[in-house]
C-alpha cells in the first residue's frame, strides 16, 4: 500500500508538471494577445502612437520576451530571475526582445519581408531585477496583468472563492440529497410511474445546455413574474446594492440575509436541477444491480420484510462505488461553474476564469488552470484508493 | 493460431444456442416500454430528417425580412402557414429545424464513434497489458482530462479559420458527408472539424470504462486458456475481451451522443461550433437566445428537439443497461 | 522506464501539435534568397520606396502596384471598379440596417446610412460624393458590361464564376447582416461565400485582415473627433510582404489625389483647410468604391425615468456630466458597467469602462460631445485662434532634435525624413530646414481642490508630468512626452509647453499633462510625490483609492461586484445632488438587461447594451415609458472593404 501510494504520489507529480506546461504551452497558443493588441495600434499616427520600445515594455510585463520554458519555468519555480548562481551565464539568451526580419527575395524579383529569429536576444543579465513570481510552486500566483493589474492574483481568487464555495457547495449538496433518494426509489420502484417521472425530470436537467436555465428561469422568474406585479427575484448578483420591494414580501434591505437568500436561489436551483440527474442515475444503476447480488435474494428469500432488505442489505452496499464519485466533487468544487456564474452574474471563479481569458489575464487563467489540475488530480488518486478499499478484488496496480 | 477452434467458453462457437442471447436482450428491452416509444420516436425523427430536402416547406437559407419573428401556428403576411415560425432573418423554422437535425445528430454521433473507438482501443491496451503501457496510457488519460476545453476550442477555430483544409480529407469523403448532413462539401469539411474537436473530449472517460472492464475480465479462466493455447494478444483481445466487455461500451456509447449533442449546442453558444447558415439546434438556439425578451418563444423552437432527443436517447440508455446488464434475470 | 515512456508520449504529443503550428506560420519557401534585415526601433524599413517618389505617375490606377513586391497582382475580380460599383449598386443598405435594427422606420434608417468614411454629423464630412443608391439594375448592367454574364451566378468569357469569399467575425449581428447581404449579392447573380472568424483571428496582428487575407472584408473602425485616416487611405500604408504587413490600407488603395490629401488633412492645423482636404479623399474614395460604407451602428443607452440632465452622445462617455445630472426621486444612481476597471490611475489603462469611472472622480480639462471639443477644467481649449499657442517656423541644423516623420524625436541627421513648414515630406541631407513649431500656454480654472480640500497647486501638474513621463510608470505610449521640448510651469492655473519642431498634434489645445495630489500620504508615511513611478501601478492611494478632484469619492470597491461613490462636499462646482453612485459590472448582456427591466440598475451606457437585439428591448422599454432610452448613431461604422490584390 505504502509503495503503492508514494508511487502514485510521484505520477500524480509529474502529471501534474505535464498537464501544467501543455495548458501553459496552450494558454500562449491562443491567438489575440496584448502584444497583438498593440501591434494593430502600431501605425495609429496620433498621440497614442507605439513604437518598439513601447512594445518591448508591455512584452516585458507579460514576460513573453521570455522563451516559453523559461516562462514556464519562472512561473513555476520562479527561475532564473538573473545569472546563475549570481554571475554564471550572464550572457546567455533566454528570449528575444526584437525579433530578426529576412528579406525573401524570389527568382522573379519579387521580395518579402517576413519575421524570422532573433534581432536583439534577451539575457539572463537582463533578467535580473525584473518582476518575478515566487512561484507557483511556492505557492506564489504572482500579480494579476490585467484584471487588477499589478495586485497579487491570490488576492483576486480570494474575493470570488466564497462565492464560489458556497454555490457549489450548497447545489452539490441538494443534488445528492434530492438525486439520491430518488434513484433508490426508482430503482426499487423499476418501471414504476415514479420511476419514469423522475427519470424523466431528471433527464430534462441534463439535456440542455445551462445556459438555456438561466434565461429561462431570469425571464421568467425576475423579468415576467415582476412585470406581472407577483414576487419576483432578482435577476443576479451575489448582493444587492440598494433596497427593493417585491410584492407580499415586503421591503428587502440591499446586504441582508434576505436579499443575499434571494439572489442565491435561482443559480442554485439551476445548477441543483442540472445535477441531479448524474446522482440519481448513478444511484438507481448500482441499487438495481445490488439488488440482483445472491444476499439480497437470500435476505428476501429469508422472509426479511422488503424495507429492511432495501435499507440495511441493499442500500448500504448501493452506496459504497457511490463514494468514489464524491471524490470528483473536490475539483468542481473550486472550478466553479463557468456558464451558470455568467448568466447569473455570480462573482464566482468561474466567472473570473472566462474574464480573464478573454482579457489575456495569463497569470490569473494559469493559476485557476492550475488549482483545478492538482484537485482534479488529487480527486483521481483518491477514487483510485477508495475503490481499492471498497473492493477488495480490483489491485493497487 | 490453427488450435484456437478449441471449445472455450465465451467464444462464439461455444455458444451454440447464442442468437437467443440477443432474442433476451431484446425481451428484457421491450420490459422499458418508455425506451422502446423513446426508440421508435428517435427512428422516426432520422427518417425524417433524412427525408429534410423532400420535407421541407421553404428553402434552408433564403432570408426574408417581410416575415420575420412570425410565431408558431400561425400564417404569416405572405399567406404561408409557419408550423414552429420564423427566425431573425424571417427563415422558416420548421425547415431549418429538419435540416439541423441531420446536422446535430450526424456531428453527434460521429464525434461519439470517434471517441468510443479511440477510448475502446486504448482502454483495451491499458487494461490488457497493464504495467507501465497501463502507466502510460492512464497518465496520459489524466493530463488529457485536465486540458483545459476552452482553450483547445479557441486554438482550434482559429486554426480552422486560416485554413479549412489544414484537416486533409478527401474529397469523397468530404462528399459523403455532405451527402449525409445534405449540406454543400465546404460545409461537410466544416462540420468534420467539429466532429473532430468533440471527439477529442470524450474518449477519455470511455477508455477509463473499458480499462476497467478489461482488467476484471482479462482474470478469467477462459482468457487464461485461450492464452495457453496459443493464441495470439490480438486475437484474445478481440474475439474473447471485447466481446465480454461490450454491453457497458454500448450503453457508454448511447450517453455519449447524448453528451455530444448537448456539448455541441454549448460550444455553439460560445461561437465556436458550427457556423450560420449551416442550421444545428446549437446555434440556432444560440442566436434565439438573444432575442428572448422580445419573442420569449423563440429560444424554446430549438430547445425542444433537443431535449426530446436528448431524454429519448436517456431511455434507451436506460433500457439497454437493464437489458444488457447480465446479473438481472427475468 | 515510466518516465522514459511518459518522454515518449510527450514527444507524441508534440509531434502532432507541431505541424497545426507550422501551418499556422507561413508558407514554405522554396528557392528564395534570405537576406537578413537590420532592424531599427521603429521596424519599419522599407517605408522610403512609396513616399514622395512615385507623385510622377499621373493619373494612376486605384490599384497601381508597389514595384517589386509579392502582392502586386490585381484581383481577378475586384481590381475592376465595375465589378466593386455594381456591388454597390446591388447592396440595399437600408435592408441590411432594418435587418439588425427592424424596429426603426425609414427616416431613422436613412439617418445611419454613411456614404464617405466619416459620419454624416461629423465636422469633416463631404456630402457632396458619387452615392451609391441601392439599384440592381444599374449594377447588373455594370456586371454584364465588365464580362460576367448568366444566371443565377454570373460567369467571365472563361467560365470563371463570379464568386467571392466573405470574411467578418462570428458576432451574431455581423452574421445577420452579412445574411441579407448575400442574398442581396446572389440577387445579382454574385455568389458570396461567407467565412466567420473569430475576432482574434480577424484581428490578429499576424492574421486575417492585417495580412489581408480576405476578398471582401466586414468590420467596423470607430470614428473620432479627430478623423486622422492617414493610415487608412494614403498609398504608403498598404499592407504588403514587402514592407512587412505596416499600415491599415487593407484594400490595397492607392489614388495619389487622395493620398496627398490625407496626408495634407493631417499636417496642417487649419480646420478649414483640413475639411478642404478631406472632402478631396472623400470623393475619390466614393468615386473608386474600395470600401463600401454601410451603415453607423445604431446604439442605446438607458437611463432611469427618475434621471434629468443624461446626454447620450457618439464620442463623450455619459458620466461627463454627472456632477449636473438630477434625481426626481431619491438620491442614489446604480449604473451598470460592462466589467470591472482593472484600475483607477487613467495613465495605465484605456478602456471605456476606466474613462466611465474616471469622469466621477476627476473633472475633465476639456470634454468630447458631438464629434468636436469643449473646454471644461481648462478655461478655453488653447487655440491658435485664440492667441493660446503659436505654430511658428522655425530653422533647424544637424544635431537639433526634431519629430520625424515616424512620430519619434531624433536628433536631425542625414538621412532623417521630417515634413517641413510646407507639409512637404523631405529627408534631410544638409544645412538648415525650416520646420513648425508648436508652443502651447493651457490654462485651468481656479479654485479646483482635491476631496481634502488641498487646491490644485503647481506641484501637482510638475508631479504628474515627471510620473507620466517615466517609462517606469506603466504606461504603453510615450509619444505625447517625448514630444515635449519644453514644459514650463508658471503658476498653480497655468503651464506651457514647448513642443518639438515638427510635431503637429492635431489636439495640441488640450492640455497634455493632468494633475496629482502631491501632497497626499501614502500608507507607509511617504508623501506621494516621493514615491518611484514604478511602485504606482500596484499603490493602492492611485489604483483603488485615489484622492478626487471630481464630483464623487470613491467609498468601497467589493471586488469583482461593484463600487460605491459618494457625493464630494469638496466639489469645486458645489457637491452634486445626486448623493450616492453605486456602479456595478454585469458582463452579460442579458443580465444586464434584465436588471434594467427589474429596476436594479438605472443606467446602462453603450459599452453595456451594444448594438445587438437588446437594444429594442431597452427602446420598447421607453416606448413604455418604464425607462428613458436613447438611441445614438454610434460613430462605430460598418463597411465592407474590397481586397485589391491577391498574392
Amino acid at each position: 500500500m505504502v509503495a503503492f501510494l508514494v508511487r502514485r504520489i510521484f505520477q500524480m507529480f509529474v502529471v501534474t508538471i505535464v498537464a501544467a506546461l501543455l495548458s501553459y504551452g496552450l494558454l500562449y497558443l491562443v491567438p489575440g494577445g496584448p502584444v497583438d493588441a498593440l501591434l494593430a495600434e502600431r501605425q495609429n499616427s496620433g498621440q497614442d502612437r507605439i513604437n518598439q520600445a513601447d512594445i518591448q515594455r508591455v512584452q516585458q510585463r507579460f514576460d513573453l520576451d521570455v522563451y516559453l520554458p523559461f516562462r514556464f519555468t519562472r512561473w513555476l519555480i520562479g527561475w532564473p530571475s538573473g545569472p546563475l548562481f549570481g554571475s554564471v551565464g550572464a550572457d546567455w539568451a533566454i528570449g528575444c526582445q526584437t525579433p530578426g526580419q529576412v528579406r525573401l527575395v524570389y527568382p522573379d524579383g519579387t521580395f518579402e519581408l517576413v519575421e524570422e529569429g532573433c534581432a536583439d536576444y534577451l539575457t539572463l543579465a537582463e533578467l535580473e531585477g525584473r518582476r518575478v513570481s515566487r512561484g507557483v510552486f511556492f505557492g506564489d500566483f504572482g500579480v494579476s496583468q490585467v484584471i487588477l493589474r499589478d495586485r497579487p492574483v491570490s488576492d483576486l481568487i480570494a474575493t470570488r472563492l466564497p462565492y464560489t464555495l458556497s454555490l457549489m457547495g450548497a447545489s452539490i449538496l441538494l443534488a445528492i440529497l434530492i438525486g439520491v433518494p430518488i434513484g433508490i426509489y426508482s430503482a426499487v420502484k423499476q418501471y414504476s410511474r415514479f420511476d419514469y417521472t423522475m427519470t424523466t425530470i431528471a433527464f430534462i436537467g441534463s439535456s440542455l445546455p445551462s445556459f438555456v436555465f438561466g434565461i429561462f428561469a431570469i425571464l421568467i422568474f425576475s423579468v415576467l413574474a415582476q412585470r406581472a406585479g407577483l414576487p419576483f427575484l432578482p435577476p443576479g448578483d451575489a448582493v444587492g446594492v440598494r433596497d427593493y420591494t417585491i410584492p407580499w414580501i415586503g421591503t428587502v434591505q440591499a446586504g441582508s440575509f434576505l436579499d443575499r437568500f434571494l439572489r442565491f436561489l435561482m443559480p442554485v436551483s439551476v445548477l441543483t436541477f442540472i445535477n441531479i440527474a448524474g446522482w440519481s442515475r448513478f444511484v438507481r444503476g448500482s441499487m438495481l444491480e445490488v439488488l440482483q447480488q445472491d444476499y439480497v435474494r437470500t435476505a428476501r428469500a429469508k422472509g426479511v420484510r422488503e424495507q429492511v432488505v432495501i435499507t440495511k442489505h441493499a442500500l448500504r452496499n448501493s452506496l459504497i462505488p457511490f463514494v468514489t464519485l464524491l471524490a470528483g466533487v473536490l475539483a468542481a468544487l473550486f472550478g466553479g461553474a463557468l456558464i451558470t456564474e455568467s448568466v447569473f452574474n455570480w462573482p464566482g471563479l468561474g466567472r473570473l476564469f472566462i474574464d480573464a481569458l478573454g482579457r489575456n489575464d495569463y497569470n490569473v487563467v494559469m493559476a485557476l488552470l492550475f488549482i483545478n489540475v492538482v484537485l482534479l488530480l488529487i480527486g483521481i488518486l483518491i477514487t483510485d484508493i477508495l475503490y481499492t478499499i471498497v473492493d477488495p478484488r480490483i489491485r493497487l496496480g | 493460431m490453427t488450435a484456437t477452434t478449441t471449445v472455450v467458453p465465451g467464444d462464439e462457437t461455444s455458444r451454440a444456442p447464442s442468437e437467443t442471447q440477443w432474442q433476451i436482450v431484446l425481451r428484457r428491452f421491450r420490459k422499458h416500454k418508455i425506451a422502446v416509444v423513446s426508440l421508435v420516436l428517435l427512428v422516426m425523427l432520422v427518417i425524417i430528417s433524412a427525408l429534410a430536402p423532400v420535407i421541407a416547406p421553404f428553402p434552408r437559407d433564403a432570408p426574408s425580412l417581410q416575415t420575420r419573428f412570425v410565431p408558431p401556428f400561425t400564417v404569416d403576411s405572405q399567406g404561408n402557414f409557419r408550423l414552429f415560425g420564423t427566425d431573425h432573418l424571417g427563415r422558416d423554422f420548421y425547415t431549418r429545424l429538419l435540416y439541423a437535425s441531420r446536422v446535430s445528430l450526424g456531428t453527434a454521433f460521429f464525434a461519439t464513434l470517434i471517441a468510443s473507438t479511440i477510448g475502446i482501443l486504448l482502454g483495451m491496451i491499458a487494461g490488457y497489458f497493464g504495467g507501465w503501457v497501463d502507466i502510460v496510457i492512464s497518465r496520459t488519460l489524466e493530463v488529457v482530462a485536465t486540458f483545459p476545453t476552452l482553450l483547445l476550442l479557441l486554438i482550434m477555430s482559429s486554426i480552422l479559420v486560416q485554413n479549412i483544409n489544414s484537416i486533409p480529407i478527401p474529397d469523397f469523403f468530404a462528399n459523403f458527408l455532405a451527402w449525409v448532413f445534405a449540406v454543400s462539401p465546404r460545409e461537410a469539411r466544416i462540420i468534420f472539424a467539429v466532429i473532430l474537436v468533440l471527439s477529442l473530449f470524450g474518449w477519455t472517460g470511455t477508455a477509463r470504462l473499458m480499462r476497467g472492464m478489461v482488467l476484471s475480465v482479462r482474470e478469467n479462466v477462459y482468457i487464461e486458456s485461450s492464452r495457453a493455447l496459443g493464441a495470439s494478444n490480438v486475437r484474445i483481445l478481440g474475439r474473447h475481451v471485447f466481446p465480454n466487455a461490450l454491453p457497458p461500451m454500448i450503453v457508454d456509447f448511447t450517453l455519449g451522443i447524448n453528451a455530444t449533442l448537448v456539448a455541441e449546442s454549448a460550444l455553439s453558444f460560445l461561437g465556436f461550433g458550427i457556423q450560420d447558415p449551416t442550421p444545428t439546434w446549437g446555434n440556432m438556439l444560440s442566436f434565439a437566445q438573444s432575442y428572448m425578451f422580445q419573442h420569449p418563444w423563440m429560444p424554446l423552437i430549438p430547445s425542444l428537439p433537443i431535449l426530446f432527443c436528448s431524454i429519448a436517447i436517456n431511455y434507451i440508455g436506460d433500457g439497454l443497461r437493464d437489458a444488457l446488464d447480465p446479473r438481472q434475470r427475468g | 522506464m515510466s518516465i522514459a515512456f511518459r518522454r515518449a508520449v510527450i514527444v507524441t504529443l508534440l509531434a502532432v501539435l507541431v505541424p497545426i503550428l507550422a501551418a499556422c506560420g507561413g508558407a514554405a519557401q522554396t528557392e528564395v534568397v534570405r537576406e537578413t534585415v537590420v532592424v531599427v526601433q521603429t521596424a519599419e524599413p522599407v517605408r522610403e520606396t512609396v513616399v514622395v517618389e512615385q507623385t510622377v505617375v499621373a493619373e494612376p490606377e486605384p490599384s497601381a502596384p508597389v514595384t517589386g513586391g509579392a502582392f502586386t497582382t490585381p484581383h481577378p475580380i475586384l481590381s475592376d471598379i465595375n465589378v466593386r460599383q455594381a456591388i454597390a449598386y446591388c447592396t440595399n443598405r437600408p435592408e441590411l440596417i432594418a435587418s439588425v435594427y427592424p424596429f426603426l422606420d425609414e427616416e431613422q434608417q436613412a439617418g445611419l446610412l454613411m456614404d464617405t468614411f466619416i459620419p454624416k454629423s461629423h465636422w469633416a464630412v463631404n456630402n457632396d460624393v458619387t452615392t451609391y443608391p441601392f439599384d440592381p439594375e444599374q449594377g447588373q448592367a455594370l456586371l454584364d458590361e465588365a464580362g460576367w454574364t448568366g444566371s443565377p451566378t454570373r460567369s467571365n468569357a472563361d467560365g470563371d464564376l463570379l464568386a467571392l469569399s466573405f470574411t467578418t467575425t462570428n458576432a451574431q449581428f455581423r452574421q445577420t447582416w452579412s445574411a441579407v447581404f448575400i442574398q442581396q449579392m446572389a440577387a445579382c447573380g454574385i455568389q458570396v461565400i461567407p467565412t466567420y472568424a473569430p475576432g482574434s483571428w480577424w484581428f490578429g496582428s499576424s492574421t486575417g485582415l492585417s495580412r489581408r487575407d480576405f476578398e471582401l472584408g466586414a468590420f467596423a473602425w470607430v470614428g473620432q473627433t479627430d478623423p486622422a485616416g492617414r493610415t487608412l487611405y494614403a498609398c504608403n500604408q498598404i499592407p504588403t510582404p514587402e514592407n512587412n504587413w505596416e499600415g491599415q490600407n487593407y484594400m490595397g488603395w492607392c489614388n495619389e489625389r487622395a493620398s496627398q490629401a490625407i496626408v495634407a488633412a493631417n499636417n496642417t492645423l487649419d480646420r478649414d483647410e483640413r475639411i478642404r482636404q478631406y472632402a478631396i479623399v472623400q470623393e475619390e474614395f466614393a468615386n473608386d468604391m474600395v470600401s463600401l460604407p454601410v451603415f453607423n451602428r445604431l446604439e442605446a443607452e438607458a437611463a432611469s425615468n427618475r434621471i434629468q440632465g443624461y446626454i447620450a452622445d457618439p464620442t463623450e462617455y455619459y458620466t461627463a456630466n454627472i456632477q449636473e445630472w438630477t434625481l426626481t426621486d431619491g438620491d442614489t444612481v446604480v449604473l451598470g458597467f460592462t466589467q470591472e476597471p482593472a484600475t483607477l490611475w487613467s495613465l495605465i489603462e484605456s478602456a471605456a469602462v476606466q474613462r466611465t469611472a474616471a469622469f466621477l472622480l476627476s473633472y475633465p480639462f476639456a470634454t468630447e460631445y458631438s464629434y468636436d471639443y469643449q473646454a471644461k477644467g481648462q478655461t478655453e481649449l488653447s487655440t491658435i485662434e485664440s492667441g493660446l499657442a503659436t505654430n511658428e517656423d522655425i530653422e533647424v541644423t544637424a544635431g537639433d532634435i526634431i519629430w520625424n516623420i515616424d512620430g519619434e524625436a531624433v536628433e536631425l541627421a542625414p538621412g532623417v525624413t521630417v515634413v517641413d513648414a510646407n507639409g512637404e515630406t523631405i529627408t534631410y541631407e544638409s544645412g538648415t530646414v525650416t520646420l513648425k513649431q508648436l508652443v502651447a500656454t493651457y490654462n485651468f480654472v481656479e479654485g479646483q481642490v482635491w476631496e481634502d480640500g488641498e487646491p490644485l497647486k503647481q506641484a501637482d501638474f510638475e508631479l504628474a508630468y515627471s510620473i507620466n513621463c517615466d517609462p517606469d510608470s506603466g504606461a504603453v505610449s510615450f509619444a505625447t512626452c517625448n514630444s515635449i521640448a519644453e514644459i514650463d510651469f508658471s503658476s498653480d492655473t497655468s503651464y506651457t509647453v514647448t513642443y518639438l519642431p515638427g510635431v503637429q498634434w492635431p489636439t495640441y489645445f488640450l492640455a497634455p499633462i493632468g494633475a496629482y495630489p502631491s501632497h497626499q500620504e501614502v500608507s507607509d508615511g511617504r508623501l506621494l510625490a516621493d514615491v518611484p513611478a514604478s511602485e504606482w501601478s500596484s499603490l493602492p492611494e492611485i489604483v483603488e483609492q485615489p484622492l478626487s478632484n471630481g464630483p464623487f469619492i470613491l467609498e468601497s470597491w467589493e471586488k469583482g461586484q461593484s463600487m460605491t461613490f459618494r457625493a464630494n462636499p469638496n466639489f469645486f462646482l458645489g457637491e452634486p445632488e445626486i448623493k450616492t453612485v453605486v456602479v456595478k459590472f454585469i458582463a452579460d448582456t442579458n443580465q444586464a438587461v434584465a436588471q434594467l427591466l427589474t429596476g436594479e440598475v438605472d443606467v446602462l451606457g453603450s459599452e453595456t447594451l451594444g448594438a445587438g437585439p437588446e437594444v429594442e428591448t431597452v427602446l420598447q422599454a421607453g416606448a413604455a415609458g418604464d425607462i428613458q432610452a436613447f438611441t445614438i448613431a454610434s460613430s462605430t461604422w460598418e463597411h465592407i472593404d474590397f481586397n485589391l490584390n491577391i498574392r
